[in-house]
């Protein structure tokens, strides 16, 4: 049987009676990982398996996420918030190892899982602050491509449109494992940070300095200060990543087994986008040492433009290039966040491997908030500062109820067995909880208040 | 791809899209629990209106 045929399911009698398309995609991809486990090759292995990680990760390296990194390098320079980077990705990975536990050991998503165990009521919740959330993310992942298409001269409903259809074709290749490796692909546009920081000539012992230091400390330590580094909390750890991550670990098919490789995924993410944020900080240094003002800047276009005279008009390209970039894998990413846990929550079929008609809802979730996240930015005059700004806000308040779900679900020893979380990983995660909790109410009252703490 | 049976056997049983029909047995929640998700729900309600002031204020 060919897989045109789309059998799903199989006519009864058939040897695989009852399995689906997306059984035997699963299936088969499966198969290969067991074949290269038992031929003892781990390279391969790592391969074979790594994917929702290194995605969750990179893709929140998000438009909004690169010009708050932006920001911060261009106002402070590097100095503290190098390290304090890479200290919210450690976050990030201590809560994305839970959610590639508790994926592997349900072999379901955490929107269904959420629903099933704590009833429809939080059931509920929990979605309206995802599709919530992520509807406003997705508005300003297209902020992002547009802006970027921007410094190119393009007009918005061109790169916006393009950006869509982009969104459209990922979700047309209707099979998990090639999409998983495109987006892979698209990813690893997020490094044309790096080489932007090598055009800003960094001070390579400074960075390792301040790496190793902390320092030196900003002299400005009032609400710009504060709202920077929440601002970057914000970048790393959102609920779109706990329902994502969660998800394509069921959807690619990982099991017990995989659980080193799954750990290895997440973290080799967490490294990567945490050199490409890194390095974004650094690209837009010069603007610091050059005492640009960048508090009426729109968008990541702006920083392009006002780099170029500093680092060279293909150091600002690819500024540029990575700031559409990171939008559009954002897009895709936060797109399918959205198909998975409202498929899961209302039962409907849930995985990438679907053809389109057992999986109407699926992609029909995914093309109908693609649509209205790019028409939003479309319209003239909306306020697309505004709106970026709320997202980051928005983003932080509802990652602790998320995260509160996340911690409950992974010790929830009827569900995790022998992957229930140690005292360690409760430390870490009510830690982050707590801490995710003060941030988020402090970044609510200098929202508010934004004289609060001087200027 | 072939539409191979034999590679079904990769699966683990909890693995087909079917078993995803049986639901799961609901959690009994203790008070503790319950208390911490109506704070952190009340903690989110009251954020939502102060970012709502924010944007308007934004405009």
């Amino acid at each position: 049987m060919l897989a045109s045929a789309s059998p799903s399911p199989l006519a009864p009698g058939d040897a695989g009676e009852g399995a689906t398309r997306e059984d035997f995609l699963r299936a088969f991809d499966r198969a290969r990982v067991l074949r290269t486990r038992a031929a003892g090759r781990p390279a391969r292995l790592l391969w074979l398996l790594a994917g929702p990680g290194v995605l969750v990760m990179m893709g929140e390296n998000d438009g909004p996420s690169m010009v708050s990194y932006a920001t911060t390098g261009a106002t402070y320079g590097v100095g503290f918030f190098a390290p304090f980077i890479l200290l919210t990705f450690v976050m990030a990975f201590v809560v994305q190892e839970m959610t590639v536990r508790v994926g592997i050991a349900t072999h379901r998503g955490h929107a269904e899982l959420i629903m099933q165990r704590f009833g429809p009521f939080w059931g509920y919740f929990s979605m309206a602050d995802l599709v919530f959330g992520n509807l406003l993310t997705l508005v300003t992942e297209f902020i992002a491509i547009q802006a970027g298409g921007l410094y190119f001269g393009l007009p918005a409903w061109a790169s916006v449109g393009l950006g869509a259809l982009l969104v459209f074709a990922s979700l047309a290749l209707r099979r998990y494992a090639t999409w998983e490796r495109a987006l892979m692909a698209l990813a690893a546009g997020n490094l044309l940070f790096v080489p932007a920081a090598l055009y800003a000539h960094p001070d390579g012992a400074a960075l390792a300095h301040a790496l190793a230091t902390w320092g030196p400390l900003p002299r400005n330590t009032g609400a710009a200060f504060l709202t920077l580094i929440l601002a970057n909390v914000g970048a790393t750890v959102t609920p779109w990543m706990i329902f994502f991550q969660q998800s394509a670990v069921v959807d690619k098919g990982l099991t017990r087994a995989d659980l080193p490789q799954g750990r290895l995924d997440t973290a080799i993410g967490a490294g990567i986008a945490a050199i490409a944020a890194i390095a974004t900080l650094v690209a837009a240094a010069p603007l610091f040492g050059a005492h640009v003002d960048v508090s009426q800047f729109v968008s990541g276009a702006d920083f392009a433009t006002a780099l170029q005279p500093l680092i060279g008009s293909t150091g600002a390209t690819l500024f540029a290039l990575g700031i559409i970039e990171a939008g559009l894998l954002a897009a895709m990413t936060i797109a399918t966040s959205s198909s998975y846990a409202l498929s899961e929550v209302f039962s409907a079929n849930h995985s990438l491997n679907l053809d389109f008609k057992s999986g109407r809802m699926f992609f029909g979730v995914a093309v109908g908030s693609t649509l209205l996240a790019a028409g939003t930015v479309l319209i003239p005059g909306a306020p697309l500062l505004a709106m970026t700004l709320t997202v980051n806000v928005i983003a932080t308040l509802l990652m602790a109820p998320a995260l509160l779900f996340l911690l409950l679900l992974a010790n929830d020893r009827f569900l995790m067995r022998d992957l229930t979380n140690t005292w360690r990983g409760n430390l870490a995660g009510g830690t982050i909880v707590v801490a995710i909790s003060l941030i988020g109410a402090l970044y609510g009252i200098i929202t508010v208040f934004p004289d609060l703490l001087g200027k | 791809m072939r539409y191979d049976p034999a590679h079904l056997a990769a699966l683990e049983p909890d693995q087909f899209s079917a078993a995803h029909r049986a639901h799961l047995p609901r959690r009994k929640l203790s008070r503790g629990v319950v208390v911490l998700l109506v704070l952190l729900r009340v903690y989110v309600l009251l954020a939502i209106p102060v970012v709502a002031y924010a944007f308007i204020h934004a405009l």
